[in-house]
């Protein structure tokens, strides 16, 4: 067995570094190099010297902070070399551009999964299985309470939810990235057929997938001179960040629900403080993450990004599997 | 109709915030449903029904069991869900490849009536394989209801009030009438929801029920505007609020929570008995210190609440006596509408009578409620202060001219209470919170200092914000010294106040003392652990307060 040192990848400074090839993924501070795995901005930091990820995570991010920052791009698969070290991005069905990284070196395959789901999203890539020797993933939802619905389904329930109080304005809650899109696209196929409004972060976001060729509807950007009554009856898809404080005075007799794979929580659902949960989301369920350390056939696992106790204590005991801590076995 | 319309309802009623709303979604419900399973709807609505017929442990260790799902995994699951019913649900979205659908239309009067019952039939092996058979063919979006049923969890956030009043809109019947239709142990039956909703109102199916109870509203400043001579000013006793019903010769004893506890308080029932009249009263049941004429702790009370048949010996250890408030009916005339100062007298004349007139002596065992006579408000305040003395919490003032209406009506019964004992004591343990506080460490320890060293005192749960609570997880987190199980044992850095009712002398525990409703009332940020209280300040309140 190695020791931490030795292993390629592992957690300097509570970031993901590979030494041998002097570059560091998805970094939390300004570093020469960085691997972004997708244009979420608990993944990005400004002031690297140089970040590297696909090309729709580089438009993206562009889109988001502007053009001024060096980005090389590669196409899903398209093996690339840093000092010796073969890499390549491979789509993991979070987002519009999301990406697992992989990494070979001296036959030795490592797999850093990014942020990952492996339900069906008409709006990025599905997820691809790549086998690995490591893995290391991510396990925000390492739990088997969790367990998603389909996707049409949960859109189903949005849909009922808006039409059954056609009196009302119905606020959406979701992430501007990634989650709106889906969610609109999956709207649009419901028997909802009124009006969609989106605050500007997210009709910004819904502009680039389209010009990235991600086929969704059109909605109506919010102005702040429109009258109150238009609203009737509309869906408004806004970030979270404006759930709490005077943005919501800009409406009247709302309701308010929010998408979130935490919502399949009761006990969050009510403490969040939203009327309604919807639990729909773009990282993997505990079926999920069971599958890919399965058909990763890695032979030694990580956890990041989560409560991981059990899920690592589980894989252990009941599929054998090889889960370690970055230095030392549990 | 069926058992899924009542899982609809349930997700409704516990998504909506607006009063109005829930009240328009049960009026619905009640309209678009069978008279059975609407009673049954009422009867799990209103709390009636929190019989467990398993409990969550079993719940768990059966799914444990059957789907070769490790104990520990499932504990881990509990600890961020907080309900071993809802745990169950998810987890048992996991197993749908198993499910074979045959029950998709199940009512909810079979699945109460008949399906649950029937298990308790069954030995161990029987009830197992067929609350099995009941996840794998209920519909899953009924899996939440049936295990809450099961495991005697069934909560929603609708109030008896709230029910009340939809029922009272959808067949245009007072609220009041209803109200009282619902009290005591309504039993689910076509009957008894025939009975609910008939406009047709006969005072004599009411017989064996009491009267919806009138509640006292915590004291508003504006009060102390108003002279003090509208009002009637009664010791708030720490018993158990009752309802005394004689009635075509039967007597029955009611609690304030509906039930009918005649045979946990025989004696009083007995001595009752002999009275001539028929009456209603309102009062509070306690355990009496005949000697010194003041009640005895509610601890000793508790003795008796959950003992159904006490013997002799128990009846002497811990002797009761009723104390009435109020006649609200006598000899079948509803008095409730007459002023409150008149009430009194009539409450008045009778006892005498009663005292004097009746074979046995009552007094041992029933008297009427001492009334105060403050001479203004500062003078209210003193006997306030005084009521610690003779075990009351305080002082319950009300109008003279008020009527006994139902509910917690503004503006005619205020309480008054002492103010609470409080002490600084500095944060040494967290433990995980359940129901919506699952995942969050909510239930936190205190310490006292003595001499060098942190003695815990109390435990307490209630006091902060969501948004405190959500600050200090954070903190917990970051500032544990060791985990055992769901409890943390902390750095010893955060104040709080500490606020309670009672303090004694107590051999259970380490500080020697116990406290009765810790709470916290002040995250003291302003202070340093150096600045808590010690053990000895703890001895010091006690000494002055008794």
């Amino acid at each position: 067995m190695r020791t931490k040192q030795e292993y390629l990848i592992r957690y300097k400074d509570g970031n993901l570094y590979c030494e041998l090839a002097d570059i560091w993924i998805d970094p939390r501070k300004p570093v020469k190099k960085a691997l972004i795995t997708h244009a979420h901005f608990d993944h990005f930091t400004f002031g690297c010297e140089e970040y590297i990820s696909t090309k729709e995570t580089a438009i993206l991010l562009k889109d988001r902070v502007g053009d001024n920052i060096k980005i090389k791009t590669f196409e899903y698969g398209e093996k690339f070399k840093i000092n010796g070290i073969n890499i390549s991005f491979h789509p993991s069905g979070h987002i519009l551009g999301s990406s697992q990284i992989r990494f070979i070196f001296a036959e030795e395959k490592w797999l850093i999964s990014g942020d990952f789901k492996l339900q069906k999203d008409q709006t990025c890539k599905q997820y691809e299985i790549v086998k690995t020797d490591y893995l290391i993933s991510e396990c925000t939802f390492g739990l088997p309470i969790f367990k998603w619905d389909e996707s049409s389904k949960i859109a189903n329930d949005i849909s009922k939810w808006i039409t059954n109080s056609p009196e009302k304005t119905s606020l959406l809650f979701c992430y501007s990235l990634g989650k709106a899109q889906r969610l609109l696209k999956e709207i649009s196929q419901t028997n909802f057929k009124g009006n969609i409004y989106s605050h500007s972060s997210i009709h910004k976001m819904n502009n680039s997938y389209r010009e990235l060729g991600i086929d969704i509807k059109d909605t109506i950007k919010i102005e702040n001179k429109k009258k109150i009554d238009e609203f009737k009856g509309s869906l408004i898809l806004l970030p979270p960040s404006l759930s709490k404080g005077s943005y919501l005075k800009n409406f009247k007799n709302i309701q308010t629900a929010f998408a979130s794979g935490w919502m399949s929580i009761r006990a969050l659902r009510k403490r969040s403080g939203y009327d309604k949960g919807f639990a729909i989301s773009d990282h993997a369920d505990w079926d999920g993450i069971l599958e890919v350390v399965k058909k990763s056939e890695a032979k030694n696992v990580f956890f990041h990004h989560g409560d991981s106790e059990a899920l690592s204590k589980y894989l252990v005991e009941k599929e054998s599997i090889n889960v370690l801590f970055f230095g030392k076995k549990i | 109709m069926s058992l899924k319309k009542f899982s609809e309802l349930f997700d409704d009623l516990d998504s909506i915030n607006s009063t109005n709303n829930k009240i328009e979604v049960l009026k619905n419900y009640f309209l678009s449903n069978d008279p059975i399973d609407n009673s049954w709807a009422i009867y799990l609505l209103t709390g009636k029904s929190n019989k467990r017929f398993i409990s969550g442990r079993y719940l768990k260790n059966l799914f444990s069991q059957i789907y070769e799902y490790p104990q520990w995994l499932i504990d881990t699951c509990y600890l961020k869900v907080g309900d071993s019913a809802e745990v169950i649900t998810l987890l048992l979205k996991n197993k749908t490849n198993f499910r074979k659908k045959e029950l998709s239309n199940i009512s909810l009067n079979e699945l109460l009536s008949e399906k649950i019952p029937a298990l308790s039939k069954l030995n161990e092996e029987e009830k197992n394989i067929e609350i099995k058979n009941l996840w794998e063919t209920l519909p899953e979006d009924n899996h939440l209801i049936f295990n809450k049923i099961l495991t005697g969890t069934f909560r929603v956030g609708v109030s008896i009030g709230l029910i009340t009043k939809s029922i009272s809109k959808l067949f245009n019947i007072e609220e009041e009438i209803i109200s009282h239709r619902l009290m005591g142990d309504f039993k689910p039956s076509i009957d008894s929801y025939k009975f609910l909703i008939n406009k047709n109102i006969n005072l004599q199916e009411l017989n064996s029920k009491p009267f919806p109870f009138l509640l006292a509203n915590t004291i508003e400043d504006k009060i102390f505007k108003k002279s003090i001579n509208d009002f009637q000013f009664e010791w708030k006793y720490d018993g158990i609020r009752m309802q005394l019903i004689k009635r075509s010769g039967n007597v029955s004893l009611w609690t304030r929570g509906q039930e009918l506890v005649n045979e946990s308080f025989p004696e009083l029932v007995e001595k009752m008995s002999h009275i001539k009249d028929d009456f209603v009263l309102d009062g509070e049941l306690l355990v009496w210190n005949f000697k010194e004429e003041i009640a005895f702790d509610f601890s000793l009370l508790q003795k008796r609440i959950n003992r159904k048949s006490p013997t002799r010996s128990i009846q002497i250890k811990y002797p009761i006596i009723f104390i009435a408030y109020d006649l609200l009916e006598i000899n079948g005339r509803d008095i409730r509408e007459i002023k409150l100062e008149n009430r009194r007298i009539e409450l008045e004349q009778y006892f005498s009578k009663w005292q004097i007139k009746t074979e046995n002596n009552i007094s041992d065992i029933f008297k009427i409620c001492d009334l105060i006579f403050p001479k203004d408000w500062p003078d209210a305040l003193t006997y306030k202060d005084k009521s610690r003395e003779n075990n009351t919490e305080g002082l319950i003032i009300k109008k003279k001219t008020s009527i006994y209406s139902s509910g917690r009506k503004k503006g005619i019964w205020w309480k008054y209470k002492v103010d609470p004992m409080q002490l600084d004591a500095v944060l040494i343990y967290a433990k995980g919170g359940s129901g919506r506080r699952a995942g969050l460490y909510t239930d936190y320890s205190f310490a006292l200092w003595k001499d060098k060293e942190l003695i815990k005192f109390a435990s307490a749960y209630s006091g902060l914000t969501n948004i405190e609570i959500k600050e200090l997880d954070k903190w917990i987190r970051k500032n544990t010294i060791e985990k055992f199980g769901p409890v943390r044992s902390l750095k010893p850095e955060m104040v709080f106040e500490i606020s309670f009712e009672k303090i004694q002398i107590s051999k259970r525990h380490k500080s020697g003392i116990a406290v009765r409703f810790p709470r916290i009332t002040k995250w003291r940020k302003d202070k340093k652990i150096n600045d808590a209280n010690s053990l000895e300040n703890a001895y010091e309140l006690m000494k002055k307060i008794s």
